[in-house]
């Protein structure tokens, strides 16, 4: 064993600070992100309570959702309140379920817009890599040019436009997936929801491995690699794609704010349950707390993420660990 | 040099059909017949009916006029504010650089849509012009990192040093020495910002945050979801306008790029 030598515990003390200042700043955004909505209710014209109640409400009944609402206490009472409410993770009741907190709703949306998300991050990985891998590799030969093409027509061509299309070509005219909407959908459903959000992410992913394995397709160790009789496969498994790993885990984290928005309109396309279905809901019904809820915990999906990605760079690439 | 302007011929193309289909084609957007609902594409009606009956020919074209109006509009602000704002931040470099640096990072990474949608609820119908707004509060962050990057390389060149030496002032030598230099670079962003405007203004409507006269091309896309079985010429009229459109935006940026090579 190293035994507690002082750089070592120098170099821990780096790490945790810089691990302190991440968990500060996901903190700030969350924080910052939360405040905005808040204000973007109150501030903007137009008074919260007549939106929900629409035009037609009496005076009585608009006081009535302005006291649920907490809209007759002045704005700093109001913020502070709801401060509390996000420590505490209790944003009120739901205005359109009497009876139901706005948390458990979006506690619920949560768990299948995550598996839409995440079984779409991981098919766009590995489906990024895959085209990555063949286009710095020798098997496809002249061939791979047609993968660099399909790379850059998928990524000029925007979810909205194929995502619809795609689901009429199979799912109403070669019945090979569920229709949208069906409730039996199941694993496939998921499976193909996930499979059409992924498709903009491979494409980014590619792009991003093809360029970060050209750089260093001349490197020494590749050189060395190649002098010793390795195989094509043994070269770019082993030894290229672990170094490109980061820039790839990077450009998934900046792409997941896109997925979200991308989860958003395939769950109102699929007509799927979820986080986006949940903010839309709340929109049309005007349910505040629920709409601050389901805003605020995509945001904290979102810096988790982010997070997670920071710690998967450092465990996989040991250059970016301090 | 005027190969690179091809490049401007199919945006120009998309919007000059739009303009005449618009202007000749005498039905409006709105106009609904309802005999005629959900009607196959034909001589008199060549894209088909939607909803009601209503001329998706029409529809289309006042559709893409508005969303590329829109996005060229919100691309030109995101330009405007942006650019000076990276410049400015590189060349007064330690904590201002540093913060605006990162907000590009959270911002470019962030779920706008999901912000987008949060600060729209605060209004009773969005129009238009709202959705414009919401759009060019986060235009700004890829023109802002792209001016940074650039400005990164230019503030060591010994014409801008020369300039400090002269005694020049910051606001000067950013206006003089360093925008005209960054500026064509940063306009390559135009392309893509507008198209992702143009696409995400799609996509609100067709969740149902678009403007209420319908005029968009993402409640064409809405109807040929719902009537997928029924009528699907409204789908694929739809996927298609949307993806000519957009592409069109991506493929006009690129007239930009070619002039810094």
């Amino acid at each position: 064993m190293l035994g507690r030598s002082p750089e070592r515990e120098h170099r821990l003390a780096v790490a945790a600070v810089a691990v302190a200042r991440r968990i500060a700043e996901a903190l700030a955004v969350l924080v910052v992100l939360s405040s905005l909505v808040f204000f973007a209710m109150r501030l903007l014209p137009g008074d919260p309570a007549a939106l929900v109640l629409g035009d037609q409400a009496t005076p009585a009944e608009l006081a009535v959702v302005r006291a649920k609402l907490h809209l007759d206490e002045s704005l700093g009472a109001q913020y502070l309140r709801f401060l509390r409410g996000l420590t505490t993770l209790d944003l009120g009741e739901s205005l359109r379920r009497p009876g139901t907190s706005a948390m458990s709703r979006v506690g619920e949306a949560l768990g299948p817009t995550s598996e839409l998300a995440g079984l779409a991050v991981a098919m766009g990985a590995a489906l990024g890599v895959a085209a990555a891998l063949a286009t710095a590799g020798p098997w496809l030969g002249t061939r791979k040019r047609w993968v660099e093409r399909g790379l850059v027509v998928v990524s000029a061509t925007p979810l909205l436009a194929f995502a619809p299309l795609a689901t009429y070509a199979l799912a109403a005219r070669a019945r090979l997936v569920p229709l949208p909407g069906d409730p039996e959908a199941g694993f496939a459903g998921l499976a193909f929801a996930s499979a059409l959000l992924s498709l903009p992410l491979a494409a980014q992913v590619g792009r991003t491995g093809r360029a970060a394995l050209a750089e260093i397709a001349h490197a020494q160790f590749l050189t060395v690699a190649r002098a010793k009789g390795a195989t094509p496969a043994r070269i770019w498994f082993l030894h290229a794609l672990p170094v490109v790993t980061g820039p790839l885990v990077t450009v998934i984290a900046t792409q997941l704010g896109a997925l979200l928005g991308g989860a958003v309109v395939l769950e109102r396309l699929f007509e799927r349950a979820g986080l986006g279905t949940l903010i839309l809901e709340a929109y049309a019904s005007r349910d505040l707390p629920v709409l601050e809820g389901a805003v605020i915990a995509a945001g904290a999906l979102f810096v988790l993420a982010q997070a997670l990605s920071a710690v998967v760079h450092a465990a996989i690439d040991p250059r970016v660990r301090a | 040099m005027t190969g690179r302007w091809v490049r401007l011929a199919p945006l120009g193309a998309v919007v000059a059909v739009a303009a005449a289909v618009a202007l000749l084609v005498r039905r409006a957007p709105d106009h609904l017949e309802p005999v005629d609902a959900w009607c196959s594409p034909s001589l008199a009606r060549p894209f088909g009916c939607g909803e009601g009956g209503v001329d998706l020919f029409a529809l289309v074209a006042h559709a893409v006029l508005r969303g590329v109006a829109l996005a060229s509009i919100v691309a030109a602000v995101g330009f405007a504010v942006g650019t000076p704002l990276g410049a400015a931040a590189a060349l007064q470099r330690g904590r201002f650089e540093r913060s605006v640096d990162r907000a590009c990072d959270l911002i470019q990474a962030f779920p706008t849509f999901l912000l987008a949608l949060a600060v729209l609820s605060a209004v009773a119908s969005p129009t238009r012009v709202h959705l414009g707004c919401v759009f060019a509060l986060t235009a700004w962050a890829p023109f802002a990192r792209l001016a940074l990057a650039q400005t990164r390389v230019v503030r060591e060149a010994a014409f801008v040093e020369a300039a400090v030496a002269l005694g020049m002032g910051r606001a000067r030598v950013l206006l003089r020495h360093v925008l005209p230099n960054v500026l064509g670079i940063v306009a390559v962003q135009l392309g893509s910002a507008g198209a992702t405007i143009v696409v995400s203004e799609a996509a609100f409507a067709f969740v149902g945050f678009g403007p209420r006269d319908g005029v968009s091309l993402g409640n064409v896309m809405d109807q040929g979801v719902a009537a997928m079985l029924r009528a699907p010429h409204v789908l694929v009229v739809g996927a298609l306008a949307v993806f000519a459109t957009s592409a069109a935006m991506l493929w006009a940026g690129r007239a930009v790029e070619a002039e810094g090579r």
